[in-house]
């Protein structure tokens, strides 16, 4: 078990320092001058060599990378171009954003994927059965853009139920907090669920066919105890797995949500880095997201490996 | 019982899958063809046609007074040559990484392996982002955004086929009678991957539609005038709290084709699985 903790940390650590060369690579070595992409065609050469020297890029690309990654991990990101405020500023006002629109979004994709997915995994073959996994399938392939639209003019601007944009903190009142993020959570979890959906199923499936469920109707349990008590038990593994993997995936994924609704997260902090070739602040947003999850989904795993039993003999055998 | 019905449904998906797809490949077919009226004619006395009201725009005019079905019947050929191209040049790409970390799998095979990891833990479209950032934006920025966002998945599909195949008997006869690593990759482990690649390519070729309409919607995808659905999405943005019907056209459009494009993918996997089984 202490081994799988310390193989799963070290794994997560490697592929951050791939990520931070990753992201050093395309952002600073790839477009030849990164500081000519800033400021575009129109700069004269002495205001590229000024902010050549104040980005720190007349020094070799190992220093810079050096110094960067060094500053990063004291989470000082540099200053932002188009703001004139620090990255780590920036990012830390746009994240309650992001993080409750996720966070609510997660609910709401869990509660309805639980449901179809248990009542279909049931009645296999069934009405609720063939309704699941048709809203399953359609669920991914709406655009979350164009839903948002229509979301926007039927709950906005026909039935007046949710403001149409903007974002309201928790702090200052939050019942218009929960009704300014309902629609764009709403929104996501469409996307969300599907996957989720498809998972529970299958494992709920699994569940289902387990001898220890024969033992269990054999006994004369109530239905709702059995697949409630016992079938679901055992198939929340994968499930939570994969919620944890969505959640932290709808951290870095919340842009196109965020621009139809203009709400002020990370998503659009993202949006406005790429349209102004805020190269600074797009290196820091990046990193930052990219090491957010990274840390959520390990996080997931190790508190996952607590709850499985079968990973810790799995690992003692071994 | 309950078998014979899954299968039945399993083909449902895949027949309304080809349906689908093929539906967008005939409107694309078509736009060669004939189209009702040119994509970027404007026409500012027609402006705002609601769909059918006057018999000429079937799905009516956007805000310059052009006519949608037309920029819909244009917008699927970029679309469509965008999100096919990068998964074609994704797959490419990712079924040679997977294949040489399979074969060599010491230095090389895990330093790929790596650098795959790497990428997929870029979450959602932020890797096509930062990618759109530094190759700019249009078709071609696009199909190298998306076709980078393709390679991991593919290499990894192929790497862990690979290793599962390569200790089966046939392989390694084939070795002891001498063929090449080259001979055996294209005679016995294609054939072998084939149905899972064609399954991992339709899937991604949703995928691949569903970014690029994304990031068209964004504004850093197709550039006007050239069509888009994201695009016309994006441009519908302005006007569709009154006109909402602008809006109406290009999302079906996109849903029709993501929702093709994964339903074939998923009726050949559960083909495929039943088939084995």
């Amino acid at each position: 078990m202490l081994n799988y903790l310390i193989n799963r940390i070290k794994g997560a650590v490697i592929v951050l320092f791939l990520v931070s060369i990753i992201t050093f690579m395309v952002l600073m070595i790839l477009p030849g001058d990164p500081a000519q992409l800033i400021l575009g065609t129109e700069a004269t050469p002495d205001m590229v060599k000024d902010l050549h020297v104040s980005m720190g890029l007349d020094k070799p690309y190992y220093m810079q990378y050096g110094s960067w990654l060094i500053d990063f991990l004291r989470f000082d990101m540099g200053e932002s171009y188009l703001y004139g405020e620090s990255v780590s500023l920036l990012i830390l006002n746009c994240l309650p954003v992001t993080l409750s629109i996720a966070l609510f979004s997660m609910i709401i994709a869990t509660l309805v994927a639980f449901i179809f997915g248990v009542l279909s995994s049931v009645k296999k073959d069934s009405f609720i059965d063939y309704f699941s996994r048709s809203i399953m399938q359609l669920g991914t392939a709406i655009p979350s853009f164009w839903i948002g639209m229509v979301f926007v003019v039927f709950f906005g601007l026909r039935l007046k139920w949710f403001p149409i944009s903007g974002y309201v903190p928790a702090s200052e009142n939050f019942i218009k907090f929960l009704k300014s993020i309902t629609l764009p959570s709403v929104v996501l979890a469409i996307g969300e669920f599907g996957l989720l959906l498809r998972i529970v199923r299958s494992s709920m499936q699994e569940s289902i066919s387990q001898d220890y469920m024969e033992m269990a109707r054999v006994k004369g349990l109530s239905l709702i105890s059995i697949y409630f008590k016992y079938a679901l038990r055992g198939a929340m593994v994968a499930p939570l797995t994969i919620i944890g993997m969505q959640f932290a995936k709808l951290v870095g994924g919340t842009t196109v949500v965020e621009t139809v609704f203009a709400l002020p997260g990370l998503g659009r902090l993202v949006l406005t880095a790429v349209e102004h070739r805020d190269i600074v602040l797009l290196q820091g947003l990046v990193m930052f997201i990219t090491t957010f999850v990274i840390l959520i989904t390990l996080v997931v795993d190790i508190l996952i490996m607590f709850i499985n039993p079968r990973i810790k003999t799995f690992e003692r055998g071994e | 019982m309950s078998k014979k019905k899954n299968s039945v449904y399993s083909n449902y998906s895949l027949l309304i899958g080809i349906i689908l797809v093929l539906f967008i490949l005939f409107i694309c077919i078509l736009s060669f063809i004939h189209i009702p009226y040119a994509p970027n004619e404007m026409n500012i006395s027609e402006r705002f046609i609601k769909p059918n009201s006057d018999r000429e725009h079937l799905l009516g005019t956007d805000n310059f007074g052009r006519d949608i079905l037309s920029r819909i019947m244009v917008g699927s050929r970029t679309v469509l040559l965008v999100s096919i191209s990068s998964v074609i040049i994704g797959a490419l790409i990712g079924i040679t990484l997977g294949a040489i970390s399979a074969q060599f799998k010491k230095v090389v095979g895990s330093s790929i392996m790596r650098i795959i990891d790497g990428l997929m833990a870029f979450p959602g479209i932020l890797l096509a982002l930062m990618l759109v950032t530094v190759v700019g934006r249009g078709i071609a920025g696009s199909i190298i955004a998306i076709s980078i966002f393709m390679i991991p998945t593919f290499s990894r599909l192929v790497n862990s086929m690979m290793l599962d195949t390569e200790s089966l008997l046939y392989i390694k006869a084939a070795k002891s009678y001498g063929s090449t690593n080259m001979q055996i990759f294209i005679k016995h482990f294609v054939p072998a991957m084939l149905p899972k690649l064609v399954t991992q390519f339709s899937s991604a070729v949703g995928t691949a539609v569903m970014i690029e309409t994304s990031l068209s919607f964004l504004g850093l995808g197709i550039q006007p005038p050239n069509s888009s659905w994201g695009l016309m999405l994006s441009e519908a943005r302005q006007f569709f709290l009154q006109y909402s019907y602008l809006a109406v056209a290009p999302g079906i459009a996109i849903i029709i084709t993501v929702l093709g494009f994964n339903l074939i993918g998923d009726g050949l996997n559960d083909f495929l699985l039943k088939r084995r089984s």
